[in-house]
């Protein structure tokens, strides 16, 4: 046999490849056709024996949540973006000593397991209200505010990698060509950081939307999120609702995803590596 | 870069942007929401639970040392640390193997691959769990194909035990090291194995002397990574280990909801945290010190 021959025949590796990547689709697999299935109220079949939309039927009781979800993920996206930006732009363009602790600081709160950053929360939100006339946890904003906590390294990270690349010269051709610094920061660095801030928006978005640690502990009846229902029926009340809802989120999960890799320019293959 | 920086500043005037002005309002955020609430928190660890929600006005050490004296607990931290472990390892091996034939594949089935790796672990792990209860459950595919081959008599318990709750954190775990784990193949020349191989190495040689010294510290960041995603799993020890495999993360979740003892919960975090920075700091610093002593 060749060598070239004897590297490329089929390897233990590659069969490996192949039943990972079947083990990590086929939850997802299973629950959407299983979702398509015309049953009793209780069993749970797959693959389906006979198509019905019956499941779809249920989903009502998820959509104010499914609605909760992604209003906090948008809120805690577009502020973690925010307080993202300034401190990428902190770090990497000002002058100051302790770049390196700083990043570390930043890169903190994903640290700390989720579980332990709810705990925290919860305890510290009771302090709030016994101290001020505002209890975070009767309105959505403590949910934001302690996924704010977690989501600001995903958006430092991302916005930083961006910046430490952009070449300085062409900024300094704008300015040479007599536009004033914030014009140059609005006009040529800012779309220049669209990559940046686009993958460190979607990256809070991912975090906050899909959270259950967190929320667990911080959200009653009136602020449940989606994952909290559904992992809160998974364990006491099994509805075929359930079912179709994540059906759902499945496919608006890989609209999103295709959409901002094709048209915001998102590139998720070489976004997370770097992580 | 900073030098070209500074001749700005000095030229520019009023008209300069000052950068380090932006850094103040998310390090206060950041530093406000990271102090406040664990001084909070870290008080009340050393306060006793009086039942009720209410706790002792007087400090102690009582909650730490019912932690590392009750039976109960210090087989929640063993089962904690010894199933993310297991898990990891797994994971490394799966991730590895995974890695190393996309990378070798190359072109556009690896890209794709990749980015189906990569959706998997973005869609909230609710949905992905479900779908493995459903999986791997009594009546699931995986029983389903089992007992239809005659390979078992009566379905396999792979779910709600500490097996359903190792296959969950192996499924958690995957997607990012096999992400991670293709980066660094990725920068082992191929041409190496060709090498080895045309002097006669065997591919288990090729794998032991070749690559496996290039792809070392990438394996063992891969592994702290997937070892704290393992410590702080709670979702998945949940859902998977049937509300019967009590990790420290479920502990926590229990003794704050359910049964309101804070002061115990406040002190299992304090615990878990410091438990996950130790094991990380001991091993970075076992990493830099053999890297320091090599030739």
């Amino acid at each position: 046999m060749s060598l070239s021959r004897r590297l490329r025949r089929i390897t233990l590796s590659q069969v490996a490849a192949a039943l990972v990547v079947v083990f990590l689709l086929l939850p997802f697999v299973i629950v959407m056709g299983a979702s398509f299935d015309q049953s009793g109220a209780y069993e749970i079949r797959f693959p389906p024996r006979s198509l019905s939309l019956e499941a779809y039927a249920g989903i009502g009781k998820y959509l104010p949540a499914l609605g909760r979800s992604a209003m906090v993920g948008a809120c805690v996206a577009a502020l973690a973006t925010v307080f993202g930006l300034m401190a990428a732009l902190g770090i990497v363009r000002s002058g100051i000593v302790g770049k390196e602790t700083l990043q570390a600081f930043f890169r903190l709160s994903v640290q700390i397991p989720m579980v332990v950053t709810g705990a925290v929360f919860l305890q510290f939100y009771y302090h709030v209200s016994a101290v001020l006339p505002w209890n975070p946890m009767s309105s959505m904003a403590g949910l934001v505010i302690a996924h704010l906590f977690v989501a600001i390294p995903y958006t430092v990270g991302a916005i930083s990698a961006v910046l430490v690349r952009i070449d300085p010269s062409v900024e300094e051709a704008a300015n040479s060509l007599g536009a004033s610094h914030w014009a140059t920061f609005r006009e040529v660095t800012f779309p220049m950081l669209r990559p940046g801030l686009v993958a460190g928006m979607f990256y809070a978005f991912i975090m906050s939307f899909g959270d259950v640690p967190i929320a667990i502990f911080l959200v009653n009846q009136d602020t449940m999120t989606l994952p909290v229902q559904i992992f809160q029926d998974m364990q006491f009340d099994f509805q075929r609702g359930m079912l179709a809802v994540s059906t759902i989120v499945v496919v608006l999960s890989l609209a999103l995803i295709l959409g901002l890799q094709r048209y915001a320019g998102l590139d998720l293959v070489s976004s997370s590596g770097r992580k | 870069m900073s030098g070209s920086r500074a001749a700005e500043t000095g030229r520019g005037g009023a008209n300069t942007i000052r950068w380090g002005a932006f850094l103040a309002p998310p390090l206060l955020l950041s530093l406000a929401l990271l102090v406040l609430p664990q001084a909070s928190f870290l008080w009340m660890s050393f306060h006793e639970d009086l039942g009720l929600g209410q706790s002792s006005e007087t400090a102690s050490l009582v909650n730490y040392v019912r932690i590392v004296t009750d039976p109960f607990y210090l087989h929640s931290i063993w089962l904690t640390v010894y199933l993310s472990a297991a898990a990891a390892a797994i994971g490394l091996v799966l991730g590895f193997a995974t890695a190393y034939a996309l990378a070798r594949l190359g072109g556009w089935r690896a890209r794709l691959a990749l980015s189906l790796i990569l959706t998997t672990s973005l869609i909230t792990i609710v949905i992905k769990l479900m779908g493995l209860n459903l999986m791997l459950g009594a009546s699931g595919l995986v029983n389903q194909a089992l007992l239809a081959v005659g390979a078992v008599a009566s379905p396999v318990a792979f779910v709600n035990n500490e097996l359903g709750v190792l296959i969950g954190l192996v499924q958690y775990t995957l997607p990012i090291l096999v992400l991670m784990l293709f980066g660094v193949v990725q920068t082992i020349p191929v041409g190496l194995e060709e090498a080895a191989a045309i002097h006669g190495a065997s591919r288990a040689a090729i794998f032991a002397r070749v690559i496996l010294p290039l792809a070392r510290t990438g394996l063992i960041g891969g592994g702290l990574i997937a070892f704290n995603m393992g410590m702080g799993a709670f979702t998945s020890a949940v859902l998977l280990g049937g509300g019967r495999v009590l990790t420290m993360p479920v502990l926590i979740q229990q003794k704050m909801i359910q049964s309101s003892e804070y002061g115990m919960g406040a002190a299992l975090s304090t615990v878990l945290l410091v438990l996950v920075f130790t094991v990380n700091i001991v091993v970075a610093t076992c990493v830099t010190r053999r890297r320091g002593s090599r030739p």
